[in-house]
């Protein structure tokens, strides 16, 4: 290589850098400013703010449950995108985007026509004495329907990671289907199914289209972060807002870790 | 008791079209083929992993149809081992046995007693393929499959575990049907060779016959026949003898080969002696480089096929020397030992007479 490809290289480089750090700005500062600014009061009203108390937990809690509930049928989906070939697979595939590319409010209303009191659905769960809309199960309904496209989309790759002749050779061996995917495929998938399921559940706690529409009481810490913000103005939408990033921050740290020990493992 | 009939399946781009194997219980069956011949999804159609779109898999006289992996008896050996990466190698030989006592007996026989507590990671590639095969047989199948089970193995290795294998075969009267892309290991293993190209069988039968009489030339070239020629049969039986003044010339040696059945094949300008039954439409005609002899002077032997021509190249591969000859602008190939082609102080120019008897020209 010549000294001008070099230089040209490094300009190329340099370039390159600049353009990402600037971008890297734009989406760290606001964080980092939320963090910095209402971190600590975020912390300190933990004691004195039941409400916001109240909050964290119920959107813990129900990110868990729509992260559940997504594993529970995800998995047995993932398996079979990524081990059968199906007429209507890729259509398959494409409508699991489609949660992800609508609107979040729109994705809350279209729920609330499913699971409304005027709706079958929501009539019949409502006949058996189960109310959704305005309970925690409208926020685990419209969390799922958000974010189980994720877990199904990240597991399909955990699975088809796992070379299916190790099935195969477990089959020969004598295990049935179910017995060969908990014996090998499960735990040989389990960091990406883990890490699938970490994702997740970030994405159901950070959601508030959708559940705004179904549940605007009992409140997320989303929701109730723009209830402050548009009640009481930004000093007290602050504090609620940067417990969220903070509790955002857990699985980002898990997963992180997750990765670097498979890096470790390899 | 492996039986497959017309079976037609695909998998990714390898494809299987109207492939028939027959082999008897006991057997051991070897399907020879280059990569991608489909020799791997012919055993996983055997062992139920892989759907046929059409055909049948009888083993021991039941149609395995709709017949689950679990249920057929049948052990699988892959290339790679596929050895369960979080399991122990003692967990991975007892995943499937059918009881201790036949975990034990693999475990003695392939010598991986060392390797049971070991993390399959730290595992050669060898000593993987050991474990893999212990893991199969462990389950006493009725049938194993094996695809390329000893590549891994370096060369000593390679002989005892292949002895081993064929000791168990006999001992426990294990049908057994290996891939290999490996001409010489299907010589020393098998009762039956299968040659699967680009998904179809060109060939079966005992590996010798299959050697010394290759069905086309095709298959000829594919074993590694080193001469094949072109041309034409221009008599055969008693009207041989009045064909051309070569055979005319050597009328007397006819006494030593069945008259009737001696055939004259003419290649360019050469003229080749055969003898046996000819194909119907059979254009070429195949000497295998082990059947010419070469010699410096005419001395006469009772070989048929006798020309004259220069020595063009002399290439040594350790023990055998492939020696190409001119004859009438016809290179022939010939392996001789290396011994005695140093006696012939052969090299590029000589000139040589080449022989073969009538016995080793196949046409097909």
């Amino acid at each position: 290589m010549d000294a001008r490809a070099v230089s040209t290289s490094r300009l190329v480089s340099i370039a390159a850098a600049l353009a990402g750090s600037l971008l890297l700005l734009f989406l760290a500062a606001p964080v980092i400013g939320l963090v910095g600014v209402g971190g600590a009061e975020g912390l300190a009203r933990l004691g004195s703010d039941a409400e916001l108390r109240d909050a964290l937990l119920l959107t813990a809690l129900c990110a868990t449950a729509a992260t559940a509930c997504a594993a529970l049928g995800g998995v047995p989906l993932a398996w079979l995108l990524a081990r059968r070939d199906f007429p209507g697979r890729a259509v398959l595939a494409a409508c699991l985007d489609l949660p992800l590319l609508i609107p979040h409010p729109v994705a809350g209303i279209a729920l609330l026509l499913l699971l409304g009191r005027d709706s079958a659905v929501g009539g019949a769960a409502l006949a058996a004495g189960l109310r959704i809309v305005g309970t925690p199960l409208g926020i685990i309904a419209a969390m799922a329907f958000v974010a189980a496209p994720l877990f199904v989309s990240a597991a399909r790759e955990a699975i088809a990671r796992v070379d299916a002749r190790y099935e195969g050779v477990a089959r020969t061996l004598g295990d049935t289907p179910w017995r060969a995917f908990r014996r090998i495929t499960l735990p040989l998938a389990g960091r990406g199914l883990l890490a699938a399921a970490l994702v997740t559940w970030a994405r159901a706690v950070s959601e508030f289209g959708a559940i705004v529409v179904l549940t605007y009481n009992p409140k997320v810490v989303s929701v109730l972060s723009y209830d402050r913000l548009t009640s009481h103005g930004l000093s007290e939408a602050l504090p609620v807002a940067a417990a969220l990033a903070v509790l955002a921050l857990v699985p980002l740290t898990l997963l992180r870790a997750l990765r670097a020990d498979a890096e470790r493992v390899r | 008791m492996i039986a497959v009939e017309s079976l037609t399946a695909s998998k990714g781009r390898f494809t299987l079209r109207d492939v028939s194997v027959a082999l008897p219980a006991g057997g051991y069956g070897v399907v020879i083929g280059p990569a991608g011949a489909g020799k791997t999804t012919l055993l996983e159609v055997i062992a139920g992993l892989l759907r046929p779109s059409a055909g049948t898999v009888r083993l021991g006289g039941t149609d395995l149809r709709g017949v689950p992996p679990e249920a057929r008896g049948v052990g699988l050996v892959y290339q790679h081992a596929f050895l369960f990466p979080h399991l122990s190698v003692q967990d991975n030989v007892a995943y499937g046995a059918a009881d201790a006592a036949a975990v034990r007996e693999v475990v003695d026989r392939f010598g991986v007693a060392p390797l049971l507590d070991r993390a399959v990671e730290s595992l050669s590639g060898g000593e993987r393929q050991l474990v893999a095969l212990a893991r199969a047989l462990a389950r006493r199948p009725r049938v194993l499959l094996l695809d390329e089970p000893f590549s891994a193995l370096d060369p000593r290795r390679r002989a005892q575990v292949r002895r081993e294998v064929r000791a168990l075969h006999a001992a426990w009267a294990l049908t057994t049907l290996q891939v290999t892309h490996d001409f010489a290991e299907a010589g020393l293993l098998g009762d039956q060779a299968i040659l699967l190209d680009g998904g179809r069988v060109l060939q079966a039968g005992p590996p010798a016959e299959v050697f010394r009489r290759p069905a086309t030339p095709y298959v000829a070239e594919f074993l590694g026949a080193e001469n094949v020629l072109v041309g034409e049969v221009r008599g055969s039986g008693d009207a041989a003898g009045a064909m051309g003044a070569d055979a005319a010339v050597d009328a007397a040696a006819t006494a030593d080969e069945d008259a009737t059945r001696a055939v004259v094949f003419a290649s360019g300008p050469l003229t080749l002696h055969a003898v046996g039954d000819v194909p119907p439409g059979a254009r070429h005609a195949v000497i295998r480089a082990e059947e010419i002899t070469v010699s410096r002077d005419q001395a006469h032997d009772s070989a048929r096929n006798r020309f004259a021509g220069r020595v063009v190249e002399v290439a040594a591969h350790g023990p055998l020397t492939r020696v190409t000859v001119e004859v009438r602008g016809v290179p022939l190939v010939a392996a001789l030992t290396t011994h005695s082609a140093r006696d012939l102080r052969l090299e590029p120019g000589i000139a040589v007479v080449v022989s073969f008897k009538a016995m080793a020209v196949h046409l097909c």
